[in-house]
């Protein structure tokens, strides 16, 4: 129910009060849909934007946004970019920010498809048979990656964007002098396949960006990891002084990025069985534009996975669409960049909107005692 | 002791020094061709253009911003320049070009300027955003050819050579543009050293809300400043299309990094209120060495990249260690004075 439809003074006509009754329903259907995903209203906007992209890439070319075909590429395409942001999503739940998951994501792929290409010189049965262990592997380089992030950022106290900016210089750096700046071929095959199968019609690939971002959902807001994440994001000195273990948590999001970023390498190759040093360089903007549609705080605290999952897909489609109505990328690349900086206005305008009203009503408490206030300093 | 941390300088201008000095040393101990001329003015050469845009990265990370859409407002205004005299076929002359382009890189700047401050975004994402959105203009409005043939005031200002020297391994020569960068720095440093409006940029930098109650009209400021970053990139861009002698639009997109670097190298601090103009000079200078004598060591030029990833944690790295030893001895200090004012109050 929304609290406005009370207060206005009801209309004569009965059709009208019929339409209200059943706008409310729906209203109320749709919050309680979205609250009991556990998402905030960037996920409810998503809704509505991600409506509103298809609607418009229908209406302006049907016949190639709506075929099958395009459908299935927009939902292969989406993981790969989805995990990387959701990633991103983890990193600035904390108040940080990681330029380097794509370079990680890369070194994971190249580290997988350098094994595999290995081990199947002397017996490719042997290297299938090992598939398992090479593509780990690959996630566990990740994970690495991202411990040494979060090991510059916690231990040594760097700031999130120089340190990643740094590691991503490296990683790609290592990567490129490792390919020799060329492109590598060869995958396990078990990974083409996973690429390939699907279920239903729907792709196999998408199933698995659903059931990691789910993964990924109970661990923002069912652990206790996640809460002290969520904590140290939204108020670093209350969470100093919580107890709550700053280096530990910010070692365990990077690293928990890093891995969904190896992670998202597994599905570069799964897409596509090869691997480069400067594969989806575009992708490092695009996966923070997807983290703050989503909902993403950029300071940190709040963040919502249903939100961002919304907004990879928003922005999957925008960009299908694009090419749908034979837009160029640079007209993406300026649209990426509208997207952006409006709905970062948005947030802003509507946020100084409900917090005015809010902080005039509500007077300041009465000023502590001269030791409360100091020992309240940090 | 003071002596030594005078020598020091405020930002570790000092510390930069040494170890570039001591980076040219050991190079032209391993390899003789090194310490030369020609070495000494190529990287001169090279440096002018990273200089003229870290001055502007400089200003706004000193307010506590930072900008990573300079290099796309850079080509952005050079290129469109060079295309807007090209396609008429009128050359402005080279204050005409200059003047051109640094007033459609300062409508650029006003853009972020005025998202930023107007609403009060991070800085980071703001520019991400109109990075793609500048760059992607560029390509869609201006065009994406490739223009192998300059308006003839910069194709002249190309070749012109302020020294030319005959030097045991052949001709080396200084270009002119070294003189008006190196004013431009001049200026820019006495602008931040001696002005209001530079004072204003180090107090926004070391706390806004209380610039902001200082008197500063700190809104303002932010405009001017993105303003002030768009036009240094503008300028920059132009040099850089008369430095290469054609104008692509695919260049300088992509090195903003290295330029961001190179300024936190150079000791400003990322979260704002500090930062000198030749600490800025000194980071650009290290970066270039460290790219030209890797390269001359025979190292693989995809290691430059590693090379300055390395570097930029190293420097960082040692300022944020530095850093805390500090602010730790600060704080003890603090909490001894609270509790004393604790105990007066409990006393009286």
């Amino acid at each position: 129910m929304s609290p406005d439809s009370k207060t206005r003074p009801e209309a004569s006509a009965t059709e009208l009060i019929a339409l209200r009754k059943a706008n409310d329903h729906i209203d109320s259907w749709t919050q309680r849909l979205v609250r009991r995903s556990g998402a905030n209203r960037g996920a409810g906007r998503m809704v509505v934007a991600l409506l509103a992209a298809i609607a418009l890439f229908t209406v302006l070319n049907p016949r190639v946004f709506m075929s099958p075909i395009n459908l299935q590429n927009i939902a292969i395409a989406a993981p790969e970019i989805g995990i990387i942001a959701i990633a991103m999503m983890i990193v600035m739940l904390t108040g940080g920010i990681d330029l380097s998951l794509v370079a990680i994501a890369n070194f994971s792929a190249i580290t997988i498809s350098t094994l595999h290409t290995a081990v199947a010189a002397s017996s490719p049965e042997l290297a299938e048979s090992l598939a398992i262990l090479i593509v780990a592997a690959g996630v566990l380089v990740g994970m690495l990656g991202g411990m040494f992030n979060g090991f510059l950022v916690s231990v040594v106290g760097i700031t999130p964007i120089l340190a990643t900016l740094a590691t991503m210089q490296i990683y790609n750096g290592i990567a490129i002098v490792w390919t020799g700046g060329s492109t590598l071929y060869g995958a396990p095959a078990i990974l083409g396949t996973i690429g390939q199968a699907g279920i239903a019609n729907v792709p196999l690939l998408f199933i698995i960006f659903l059931v990691v971002a789910a993964l990924v959902a109970v661990l923002v807001n069912r652990t206790g990891l996640g809460r002290m994440i969520q904590l140290e994001g939204a108020n670093p000195v209350a969470a100093h002084y919580s107890a709550i273990p700053r280096r530990a948590v910010l070692m365990k999001t990077y690293a928990v990025g890093g891995l969904l970023a190896g992670f998202a390498g597994v599905l570069f190759l799964a897409r596509n069985p090869t691997a480069s040093a400067d594969y989806g360089s575009s992708y490092v903007l695009l996966v923070i534009v997807i983290a703050v549609l989503g909902g993403t705080n950029p300071t940190g605290g709040f963040a919502s996975v249903t939100g961002v999952v919304l907004a990879t897909l928003t922005l999957q489609v925008v960009s299908s669409g694009f090419t749908a109505i034979r837009l160029s990328s640079y007209e993406y690349a300026i649209a990426q960049g509208v997207i952006l900086i409006g709905v970062m206005i948005l947030d802003s305008v509507s946020s100084s909107r409900t917090k005015r009203p809010r902080r005039s009503a509500a007077p300041p408490p009465p000023t502590a005692s001269p030791v409360e206030a100091a020992s309240l300093r940090p | 002791m003071d002596m030594l941390r005078k020598l020091r300088g405020s930002n570790n201008e000092g510390v930069l020094a040494l170890v570039l000095l001591g980076l040219i040393v050991a190079m032209s101990i391993a390899n003789p061709t090194f310490f030369t001329l020609n070495t000494g003015f190529s990287i001169l050469r090279s440096a002018i253009v990273p200089v003229v845009l870290a001055l502007g990265v400089l200003i706004v990370v000193i307010t506590g911003g930072i900008d990573v859409s300079f290099a796309a407002i850079a080509i952005f205004a050079g290129y469109s320049t060079v295309s807007f005299c090209l396609t008429l076929g009128f050359d402005p002359g080279l204050i005409g070009i200059f003047a051109i382009a640094i007033g459609v890189g300062a409508a650029l700047g006003f853009v972020n300027g005025i998202v930023i401050a107007r609403f009060n975004l991070p800085t980071l994402i703001v520019t991400l955003g109109t990075q793609g959105i500048f760059f992607g203009a560029m390509y869609t409005v201006v065009g994406a050819s490739y223009y192998a043939e300059l308006p003839g005031s910069m194709a002249a200002l190309a070749t012109s050579n302020l020294l030319d020297v005959e030097t045991s391994s052949g001709r080396a020569y200084l270009h002119v543009l070294v003189v008006p960068v190196l004013l431009l720095c001049l200026l820019v440093a006495w602008a931040l050293k001696r002005t209001m409006f530079g004072r204003s940029l180090y107090a926004m930098g070391g706390d806004m809300e209380a610039a902001r109650r200082a008197g500063f009209q700190v809104k303002r400021v932010q405009v001017s400043v993105y303003m002030l970053v768009g036009a240094l990139a503008a300028i920059a861009g132009v040099i850089h299309i008369v430095l290469s002698r054609s104008a692509n639009p695919r260049d300088l997109v992509g090195g903003e990094l290295d330029i961001i670097a190179a300024v936190v190298l150079g000791g400003a601090s990322i979260f704002g209120g500090r930062g000198s103009v030749i600490g800025t000079v000194l980071g650009v200078l290290l970066v270039q060495v460290m790219k030209n004598s890797l390269l001359l060591a025979g190292v693989p030029s995809a290691w430059l990249r590693t090379a300055i990833g390395v570097l930029l944690v190293l420097g960082v790295g040692i300022q944020a260690v530095v850093a805390r030893r500090d602010s730790r001895r600060i704080h003890v200090n603090e909490d001894l004075e609270l509790d004393q004012t604790q105990e007066q109050k409990v006393g009286a």
